[in-house]
């Protein structure tokens, strides 16, 4: 359970990110936001896990508050969000089982995972992430041996050796290809439905929106300006969201998957 | 530098639309050579340079060269000359070994997107003073108080080693990708894990690279160490040349240079496949790695 | 609310859904691992590794004997203030000399730039023999050659010098773009002017930057020459070391450390705009 009230991100400079934001999402939904760059998307993501400070307002996770939360309580807030990066922000030089690992970090006491002595229970868990995701045979391989469609899974995997309640995906799939993107669309979905984790999702094209979503959320300028049911959206919300009519350039080329 | 222009296509009032050539670079070039020729007037104005001196001094340089031929090996290796360079050698491990170890830690604490300004910034300094300082005169010191030997030459090596290690390693780490980081933080790890899993395997190849490099730059260092009495090859070459004993003198210098020449070949062999193990191609990280020797970045 | 909270079972022996099994570390690793190790462990043995060392040098009496520092010594013109305008004076004649002649002897060693391949190994083959004999033995021999005095210490720095810039700088050049190079030997340019209108200007940046580069090196190197007889203010280190006046040598160490420092700030910023 998300409950965002009057939040309000103004950045160091005075760029407001975020204004006057009321949200509420319930355990287990499937939410898309989208919005022009800019708008405010992954600042809303970072908001949740305290990684953006909100400068106002209050954000709860689950029932504690995140923001002006001491560092213990955002750690054990964020060891329950899994977060995922449109740039997968692997650590490349290490082998993806390490990298699914860094996923238990806050679970496992530092000095065993600062010299990588990962209890056996918490090598099981990256491993299942590993087999949910499908690439367990990469185990062993270095990250940056791996295609950018399978390093995204492998950040997948990580936040969901988390075991988390939530997951963040921040345009996950905006530096893939349209097959690739569309497979790691489906393995998310896939994990939400499975899992019941609660999932939400920045994203750049429509039609994956309207392909995977149920529930979009349209921000403009750090306002929402649109909260509903994917399949009540029309042409007119999306000049709403974007401040333009429909392009080509704003969906996915179509491919078979 | 730019194409030759015909010399009728110069003069004042070229036709229209042709800009006129501008002077400004011209005039600052001229700046920078009277600069640097007067700044080479001052300096040799100092330096006792005659005419005379000039032309004499290839001949006696090369004089000396020939009178190293051919060089003594016999003596030299009864006098354990390869044991002195090998001393050379230990001397520039152990003094590279204490400089990677103690200048590790520092780098990171002198880092901006790993350690707060209050901390950050002494370091630095830190490191700025003992590079200001040459080895040979921390040796000149360690050795009025510790007494001669190799032990001191390693100190004053290892010592002088955490500045300019601890400067590039704390530049590489400062450049490394936030990302990781990132990931790191929204996972909930504390401080430790954040170098430890997001900085460490991004910066380490390049890091060890430094090492390695620093291990050539030593080698040659601890040699000139024993020339001061802190161990090494450079007591036998002071002494020999004191004697005048010039084919001895060769001796020392050809393996003194069969030496460094084989540990460079190894060390930048085993630099280039380390660099070479990670993304990007070889020739692009060398560049990156001695852009970051000289102080630049993608040079 | 967890979804995946129940404890995990250990993987069945052979490991379910095709896991991988762990690869073994390779041999030629651990072989390397335990040489470096061994190989530590041995020269620190050699060069009698102390740990104390590190307690005696704090409690060390010796210590006492830095101070005070004789500062009307230290500032008087003869005793040091000359000798470390030498010691600048050494390092800008040979900073000038070295890198003028590494120009043209780095596009001869360089690939791109090399007009045959035998003048290519020529150069590589003697500037690295150079290279690998330290800055103060250079010095030294040449001290011997020419007698006491900075005139020696100008000549080893200048050899030193050009040894290293023509290492950086080659290398550079290999970097450099070959089309426009490629372009100006189309247009049917001689070598020297085709290098020079199609590669120097690529180049030259780094050229600048080095330069100042090789200038701080001298400027250290150029301090400790005096201790082998080659100039500057490494002579008056060296006589004070003789008779142990330790004060007076930490007051030129302090004077030096200033001056390094603040020449070495003023490099770094002018490099930093360069590139």
């Amino acid at each position: 359970m998300i409950e965002l009230k009057n939040v309000s991100v103004t950045y160091r400079g005075g760029v407001k990110a975020l204004r006057n934001l009321d949200l509420t999402i319930d355990d287990g939904e499937f939410v898309v936001v989208v919005g022009l760059s800019g708008a405010g998307k992954s600042t809303l993501l970072r908001v949740l896990n305290g990684l953006v400070p909100a400068t106002e307002g209050s954000a709860k996770v689950d029932g504690i508050e995140v923001v002006g939360a001491s560092n213990a309580t955002l750690r054990m807030v964020r060891s329950r969000i899994g977060m995922i990066f449109q740039t997968f922000n692997l650590a490349e030089r290490t082998t993806v089982l390490n990298n699914v690992l860094m996923g238990r970090l806050a679970m496992v006491p530092s000095w065993r995972s600062t010299f990588g002595l990962w209890p056996a229970a918490d090598r099981e868990i990256a491993m299942q992430a590993l087999e949910r995701v499908g690439i367990v045979e990469k185990t062993y391989v270095r990250a940056s041996n791996l295609s950018g469609g399978q390093q995204q899974r492998v950040g997948i995997a990580r936040a969901l050796a988390q075991q988390p309640t939530l997951m963040l995906a921040d345009e996950p799939v905006a530096a893939l290809d349209p097959v690739t993107s569309r497979q790691v669309m489906g393995d998310l979905a896939r994990i939400n439905s499975d899992l019941g984790i609660t999932t939400l999702i920045n994203l750049h094209f429509l039609d994956l929106a309207q392909e995977y979503g149920r529930r979009l959320i349209g921000l403009r300028d750090g306002e929402l300006v649109f909260d509903g049911d994917i399949a009540d959206v029309d042409d007119d919300t999306f000049r709403e969201i974007y401040g333009r009519s429909i392009t080509a350039g704003d969906v996915l080329a179509d491919t078979d998957t | 530098m730019t194409a030759t222009v015909p010399p009728d296509e110069r003069h004042e009032g070229a036709p229209a639309g042709r800009p006129e050539r501008p002077v400004g670079p011209l005039v600052a070039r001229a700046v920078v050579f009277v600069i640097i020729a007067g700044a080479f007037a001052w300096g040799a104005s100092g330096l006792d340079a005659s005419w005379a001196r000039l032309r004499s001094a290839p001949g006696d340089g090369w004089a000396i060269f020939r009178l190293m031929w051919p060089p003594d090996f016999a003596t030299e290796l009864d006098r354990g000359v390869i044991g002195k360079v090998l001393e050379s050698v230990y001397i520039a491990w152990i003094g590279t070994i204490l400089g990677a170890a103690i200048s590790l830690p520092l780098a990171f604490l002198a880092s901006n997107n790993v350690s707060p300004s209050f901390i950050r910034l002494p370091i630095r300094q830190l490191f700025n003073a003992i590079r200001a300082v040459p080895e040979l005169i921390v040796a000149v010191i360690l050795i009025a108080i510790t007494g001669l030997g190799p032990w001191a030459g390693a100190l004053a090596i290892g010592l002088h080693s955490v500045g300019t290690l601890g400067k590039l390693s704390s530049e590489e780490i400062e450049s490394s990708d936030r990302g990781p980081v990132e990931a790191v933080e929204a996972c909930g790890g504390r401080w430790i894990s954040r170098v430890r899993w997001g900085i460490l395997p991004q910066v380490m190849p390049v890091i060890i690279s430094y090492w390695l490099f620093r291990f050539e730059v030593n080698v040659r260092a601890s040699a000139v160490l024993g020339m001061i009495g802190a161990g090494g090859v450079g007591a036998e070459l002071i002494s020999q040349l004191n004697f005048r004993n010039f084919p001895e003198v060769g001796a020392v210098l050809i393996i003194t240079i069969a030496v460094v020449i084989f540990i460079d070949t190894i060390s930048s062999a085993v630099r280039k496949r380390i660099i070479a193990g990670g993304a990007g191609d070889d020739q692009s990280r060398m560049a990156v790695l001695f852009g970051d020797l000289v102080g630049h970045r993608g040079g | 609310m967890t979804a995946d909270s129940s404890a995990p079972e250990p993987a069945a022996p052979g490991g379910p859904g095709g896991r991988p099994k762990k690869p073994r570390r390779k041999p030629l690793t651990l072989v390397v691992v335990v040489g470096l190790v061994l190989w530590t462990w041995f020269t620190g043995r050699q060069v009698g590794f102390d740990l104390t060392t590190f307690i005696d040098l704090w409690t060390n009496p010796l210590w006492e004997k830095f101070w005070p520092v004789p500062w009307e010594w230290v500032l008087d013109r003869d005793n040091v203030i000359d000798p470390l305008v030498e010691t600048f004076q050494i390092a800008v004649v040979a900073t000038v000399v070295g890198c003028g002649l590494a120009l043209p002897v780095s596009f001869a060693m360089s690939r791109l730039t090399t007009p045959n391949g035998g003048t290519y190994w020529v150069t590589r083959v003697v500037m690295n023999i150079v290279r690998a004999v330290p800055d103060l033995f250079w010095a030294k021999l040449l001290v011997t050659a020419v007698g006491i005095g900075a005139f020696a210490g100008t000549w080893a720095l200048s050899i030193f010098s050009l040894a290293v810039m023509v290492k950086l700088f080659s290398e550079t050049i290999d970097g450099a773009d070959p089309r426009p190079l490629e372009a100006a030997r189309a247009a049917g340019g001689r070598h020297v002017p085709s290098v020079r209108a199609g590669v120097l200007p690529t180049v030259l940046p780094s050229y600048v930057a080095y330069s100042l580069y090789i200038f701080e090196l001298n400027i250290r190197a150029s301090i400790v020459l005096g201790l082998v007889g080659a100039g500057g203010i490494g002579r008056v280190i060296e006589a004070q070391r003789q008779y142990f006046r330790f004060g007076r040598i930490l007051g030129v160490l302090l004077i030096i450390f200033v001056v390094v420092f603040v020449i070495e700030q003023i490099s770094v910023a002018l490099r930093r705009r360069l590139v």
